[in-house]
C-alpha cells in the first residue's frame, strides 16, 4: 500500500508529460485512487500498528526503509484528499485562469514528495525528499508568469541554501555516528558539541524551509504571487514538511538536556509569529498576502506547541502541535480557493476588490468566514481543539498566566484579520461587481474543506487520542 | 568519531573555508547569478567534508560507500537545482530586458 501510494503519482506525472492533453483527468485519478488507498492505510495501520517495509529487499540499514505510524497516515490522507480537492478546483478553473499545463505533472510530483517526506525516517532521504519538495514548490509559484518570477528565485535560492545547511547537518551527524535511520541514530546519541552543532545546522535550514519567524521573508510574496490552487497546496501542505522534520529531530535525536534547551527559542519565535504575523496580516493591502501572513502567524501556534512539548514532555501538547497542522491545512486551503474565486471573479488584487461580497458570491465569501473562524479558534471547530489542548496542557502545568494572555492576544489578533475581511464582505451599499457570472462549482469547492475543519470537531475524541500516543 | 589524521584534518578545514566563502558570498551577494555560484561553492564544500569523512580510518583503508553513494545523489539534485535557478534567472531577464519599456519612452 505505501509502494502504491509513491509509485502511482510518479507514474502518473510522468504519463501526463507524455499526455498533456489527459493530464487533469490522470490527476483526477490519481488523487482519487490514493486517497482511498490512503484511507485503507490508516484502517490498517490503526487496527494492526505501525508498519515498516525495506525497499527492494535489501538487508536493515543498507535499504531505504518507510515506516508508517498513524500520524503519517493521518498526513497521507490529508495530502491526497486535499491534492483531490485542488485538482478538482483547478479543473473547473483552469481554462479561465490560464493554469499552465506544468500544474498537474508538478501537483502529482508534490504529492509524492510530501508522502515520501511522511514515510521516511532516514536523514538522507528526507533531504531528498526536502529538495525535490522546494524544487516542485518553486516551479509551481512561477507557473502565475512574469510577475512571480522574482519571488520565485527568491525562494529557491533561500529554499536551497536551506537544505545545504540540512544537509552539512546531515554529513556531520554521519562522520560521528556512521548510521543515517533517525531510530538506530537514537540509540547511538550522544550529548556533545558536534551533535548540537549539527542540530542547530539542520533547524536553522529546516525552519528557512518552514518560513518560520524570523525566516518567513519569503513566504508571503511567494504564496501571494502563486496561483489560486498552487496558493492552496504550498500554505496547507510545502510547509508543514520541513516541521515535520524538525519535530523529528529534536523528538527523536536530541537528548533531554538538548530538547530543553532549545524550547526557549521555539516558543520564543512561535510567539513572535503570532503577534508580528497577525500585525502583518491586519496590515497588508493585498487578500492573497492577508492569507499568507495568516500562515505565518498560524505557524507560530505549531512551533509554540513544540517548544512547549519539549519544555514539560506533556502528551497534550503533541495532539495540539498535530491538530494545529491538521486544522490550518483544512482551513487555508478553503481561505486561498475562497480568496482565488473571489478575485478571479471581481478582478483586482487588494482588499478593497472584497467589497460587498457576501452580496456577489454569498458562497466563497461564506467559505472564508467558516474556515477563518477555525483560524481564530471558534468552537467548535478543528483550531478551537487545538487550541484547547494547547490551553489544557498550560493549565495543567500551573503557574503559567503569561502564556494563557499571549494567546487570548494572539486570538484577537487572527480574529481582527479575519473580521476585516468580513467586515468590508458586508458593506453592501456599493459593491464591486463581478467581471462575469460568479460560478457555483469552485465557491462549493472552496466551502468543502471549510466544512471539513468544523467536522474534525465530531471525532476529537479518537483524533486526540491517536494523536497523543503517536505524537512523534 | 575515529581518529583523523593530521591530513584529512586540513582536507576538512579547506571544505570548512569553502563553506565560509560560499555563505559570504550568498548573504553578501548583490547579484542573484553570484548568489546561484555562491550556493554552488557552500555545495562544492559539503561534498567536499562528505569524501573526506567517507576515509575516516575504516579498517581496510577502503572509502565508504555509503557516502559515495549520498555524495552522486547530493550532485544530481544540486545540478538539477543550479539548472533551474539559471532558466529561472534568464526568464526574470527576458520578462523585463531593460530598464525602459517601448511604451514607457518619453514623447517628443
Amino acid at each position: 500500500m505505501m509502494v502504491l501510494l509513491l509509485v502511482l503519482p510518479l507514474v502518473g506525472a510522468l504519463l501526463m508529460l507524455l499526455w498533456p492533453k489527459i493530464a487533469p483527468l490522470l490527476t483526477l485519478l490519481t488523487a482519487t485512487i490514493c486517497s482511498l488507498a490512503a484511507l485503507q492505510l490508516l484502517l490498517q495501520v490503526s487496527e494492526q500498528g505501525s508498519q515498516q517495509i525495506l525497499l527492494a529487499g535489501w538487508p536493515s540499514g543498507l535499504a531505504i526503509s518507510l515506516e508508517a505510524n498513524s500520524l503519517s497516515c493521518l498526513l497521507i490522507l490529508l495530502t491526497t484528499v486535499l491534492q483531490l480537492l485542488v485538482a478538482l478546483y483547478a479543473f473547473a478553473t483552469y481554462r479561465r485562469d490560464k493554469l499552465g499545463t506544468g500544474f498537474w505533472p508538478l501537483s502529482s510530483l508534490l504529492q509524492l514528495g510530501l508522502t515520501s517526506l511522511w514515510l521516511s525516517r532516514d536523514l538522507f532521504n528526507l533531504y531528498v525528499c526536502l529538495e525535490l519538495l522546494g524544487l516542485v514548490a518553486v516551479a509551481l509559484v512561477s507557473l502565475s508568469g512574469d510577475k512571480a518570477i522574482k519571488p520565485a528565485l527568491n525562494y529557491l535560492l533561500l529554499s536551497l541554501f536551506g537544505s545545504l545547511c540540512y544537509l552539512l547537518g546531515v554529513a556531520m551527524l554521519y562522520g560521528a555516528y556512521g548510521v543515517l535511520d533517525i531510530s538506530a541514530l537514537a540509540l547511538q546519541w550522544q550529548t556533545n558539541i558536534l551533535s548540537t552543532a549539527a542540530l542547530l545546522l539542520m533547524t536553522l535550514g529546516l525552519m528557512l524551509k518552514a518560513a518560520l519567524w524570523p525566516l518567513h521573508g519569503w513566504l508571503p510574496a511567494a504564496h501571494g504571487a502563486a496561483p489560486a490552487p498552487v496558493s492552496a497546496l504550498l500554505s496547507a501542505l510545502v510547509v508543514k514538511g520541513p516541521l515535520f522534520i524538525l519535530c523529528l529531530l529534536w523528538l527523536q535525536l536530541a537528548s533531554a538536556p538538548q530538547a530543553v534547551a532549545i524550547a526557549p527559542l521555539f516558543t520564543g519565535c512561535g510567539l513572535a509569529a503570532l503577534l508580528l504575523g497577525g500585525v502583518s496580516a491586519l496590515r497588508t493591502p493585498f487578500a492573497k498576502n492577508m492569507v499568507a501572513y495568516s500562515t505565518v502567524a498560524q505557524l507560530g501556534y505549531a512551533m509554540l506547541a513544540l517548544g512547549l512539548l519539549l519544555r514539560f514532555n506533556q502528551p497534550l501538547f503533541a495532539a495540539a502541535l498535530w491538530l494545529f497542522v491538521l486544522a490550518h491545512a483544512l482551513a487555508k486551503a478553503a481561505c486561498f480557493l475562497a480568496i482565488g474565486e473571489i478575485t478571479a471573479t471581481l478582478g483586482g488584487k487588494r482588499l478593497n476588490t472584497l467589497k460587498g461580497a457576501s452580496q456577489t458570491m454569498p458562497l466563497a465569501m461564506f467559505a472564508f468566514a467558516v474556515a477563518g473562524g477555525s483560524l481564530i479558534g471558534l468552537p467548535p471547530s478543528g483550531g478551537f481543539l487545538a487550541k484547547w489542548a494547547l490551553l489544557q496542557g498550560l493549565w495543567l502545568q500551573g503557574d503559567q498566566l503569561l502564556w494563557l494572555l499571549a494567546i487570548v492576544l494572539a486570538t484577537l489578533l487572527s480574529a481582527a484579520y479575519v473580521f476585516r475581511v468580513v467586515v468590508l464582505a458586508f458593506d453592501r451599499a456599493d459593491p464591486v461587481a463581478p467581471d462575469f457570472a460568479p460560478r457555483i462549482l469552485p465557491q462549493w469547492l472552496a466551502l468543502l474543506p471549510a466544512l471539513a475543519v468544523w467536522a474534525m470537531a465530531l471525532y476529537s475524541e479518537p483524533l486526540l487520542r491517536l494523536l497523543k500516543q503517536e505524537g512523534l | 568519531m575515529t581518529d583523523l589524521s593530521p591530513q584529512l584534518l586540513l582536507y576538512i578545514g579547506t571544505a570548512a573555508g569553502l563553506f565560509a566563502i560560499g555563505l559570504y558570498g550568498f548573504i553578501v551577494g548583490p547579484q542573484t547569478l553570484r548568489r546561484i555560484l555562491a550556493l554552488n561553492i557552500i555545495g562544492a564544500g559539503i561534498f567536499m567534508l562528505m569524501v573526506v569523512l567517507a576515509y575516516r580510518g575504516l579498517a581496510d583503508g577502503a572509502a565508504d560507500p555509503v557516502l559515495q553513494a549520498l555524495i552522486l545523489t547530493g550532485l544530481v539534485v544540486a545540478v538539477s537545482a543550479t539548472a533551474f535557478a539559471l532558466a529561472l534567472l534568464a526568464r526574470l531577464k527576458q520578462a523585463r530586458p531593460g530598464q525602459y519599456r517601448p511604451e514607457q519612452e518619453p514623447g517628443p
